[in-house]
């Protein structure tokens, strides 16, 4: 009896350790610890998104519960993680990202500032959003500031946490994904 | 090395068929020049088919549609060429005609063979009406003097001779026929898949001649671009099974955001950012309910 329980037992601390080791492909060291902070940041993006899909009730303190998430992985909390050369396997790092240091940390630090911008519009849920540049407007082909602006930022104006807190919630959220997408777009590799 | 004999080889084949005879002046049907386009619409689904994001080096701030960025692939890198209104580098000098043959034939007002990067093979698949708007949209972009590189490919592929050849193995000129027994929605994302966002370009693999898979479509592949990695499957069981809804899709299209809460990166970063986000709710459930329903 003792025998079964006690196999039972390694067996599922086997299976509980390998899947730790297996979360993230078998990452060790700084290459984890980034992968790690990432994770934390997608679920809560997820968290939020669920929300604006309707997936689930809208809640103004999770939004902010999300966004401080993120506003502490955010700046030198993510640039730390990268130290020149970290390309061990399996990261999905580029080596450009040393190239374009600047760049890269101008991404992060804005993603603190959005994050708690983000927060900061937590109780704008009602506040009507403008589309996105579509029909009817003369900007879509020449010219225009969609069109040849810097996409660094993710295609916006830079502003301070304060300026994002009297935006919709919805339009602030978009921003802070672009500016995701706009960093995994130059710097990560997909590996699908 | 043994990859590039196969191509090489393959391909000395193709080119000794000599088929000159293929390089024959495709016609276009006159009407095009008697339908009126609409500028937002055809600007809209500038947008949609990705011309403005491969025609423009959004990074560098380069003017809208003045030539693309280098597409670094196995075949070599291409450029995407100046499509403005200048008529000495763009289009300037191109009527609606030459417009649809580049679209639908592949093919230059010169009668020159496009490379399949440009993706001819699926805007061969837009309506007469679209095709109207898309050149109204066209003549609205302001003209800039600048040409874009030359692709820059290696032997055999820098051989244009062949291009004819491979667009009589490869490639069908055909409008869209929708499916009668299918709904509008999935009609309309059917249209849109196929004729202008294109997404089989990357999500579907390609043969040694740079063919896309057609008996396979969305299935995934080794990227074509440098450094890209791999495209994901975006069959329907792939997408089911990576727990992706309409509703995900639809909202990943729009806002680069993905059903798991991770950000787009890579190419699909970019198709979002400057193409997806500027469309429709409705256009992108309908891509979304396409796809999920192949």
């Amino acid at each position: 009896m003792f025998k079964k329980s006690a196999k039972y037992l390694i067996a599922v601390g086997l299976t509980v350790s390998t899947a730790v080791v297996m979360a993230h492909g078998g990452a060790t060291g700084i290459v984890k610890e980034r992968m790690d902070a990432m994770g934390d940041m997608k679920d809560s993006m997820k968290e939020v998104s669920d929300m604006f899909k309707g997936k689930a009730p809208y809640d103004a303190n999770k939004v902010r519960a999300a966004a401080d998430v993120i506003k502490g992985h955010s700046g030198n909390a993510l640039t730390k993680l990268f130290p020149e050369g970290s390309l061990q396997h399996p990261t999905e790092a580029k080596a450009i990202i040393w190239d374009e240091w600047d760049r890269f940390s101008k991404l992060a630090d804005h993603l603190g500032t959005l994050s708690e911008g983000l927060a900061n519009a937590a109780e704008n849920k009602d506040t009507p959003i403008e589309e996105k540049g579509m029909m009817g407007n003369s900007s879509m082909m020449g010219g225009g500031n969609m069109m040849g602006n810097s996409s660094v930022m993710g295609g916006h104006m830079v502003h301070t946490a304060e300026e994002y807190g009297k935006m919709p919630v919805e339009m602030v959220f978009k921003m802070v994904t672009d500016n995701c997408s706009s960093c995994h777009t130059r710097f990560r590799k997909e590996k699908e | 090395m043994k990859r590039a004999l196969i191509i090489l080889s393959g391909f000395s084949v193709v080119l000794a068929m000599g088929w000159n005879s293929l390089n024959s002046e495709a016609t276009v049907a006159s009407s095009l020049k008697e339908l009126k386009g609409d500028v937002n619409r055809g600007a809209y689904l500038a947008r949609a088919s990705g011309c403005i994001a491969c025609h423009t080096d959004v990074v560098n701030g380069g003017a809208s549609l003045a030539g693309g960025p280098p597409l670094k692939t196995p075949f070599g890198t291409f450029y995407a060429p100046n499509l403005t209104t200048d008529t000495v580098h763009g289009i300037g000098g191109w009527d609606v005609d030459d417009f649809a043959l580049a679209l639908r034939y592949g093919q230059n007002p010169k009668g020159d063979s496009y490379y399949p990067a440009f993706p001819y093979t699926f805007y061969t698949k837009l309506s007469d009406q679209d095709i109207a708007d898309l050149w109204a949209a066209f003549q609205t972009v302001p003209a800039v003097g600048q040409s874009a590189e030359e692709h820059q490919l290696g032997f055999p592929f820098n051989q244009r001779a062949g291009l004819p050849v491979w667009q009589a193995l490869f490639f069908s000129e055909e409008r869209f026929q929708p499916d009668k027994n299918k709904s509008e929605k999935y009609n309309r994302g059917a249209y849109l898949v196929e004729a202008a966002t294109h997404c089989a370009a990357c999500h579907s693999e390609r043969n040694l001649f740079g063919a896309l898979d057609q008996d396979n479509p969305f299935t995934g592949s080794k990227s074509m671009l440098e450094g890209e990695g791999k495209v994901p499957a975006i069959t329907k069981q792939a997408l089911q099974d990576k727990g992706w809804t309409e509703l995900d899709l639809a909202y990943a299209l729009k806002s680069g955001l993905k059903h798991d809460g991770d950000a787009f990166g890579g190419s699909m970063g970019e198709v979002v950012r400057d193409g997806t986000s500027f469309m429709q709710k409705e256009d992108l459930e309908a891509i979304a309910h396409y796809l999920m329903n192949q």
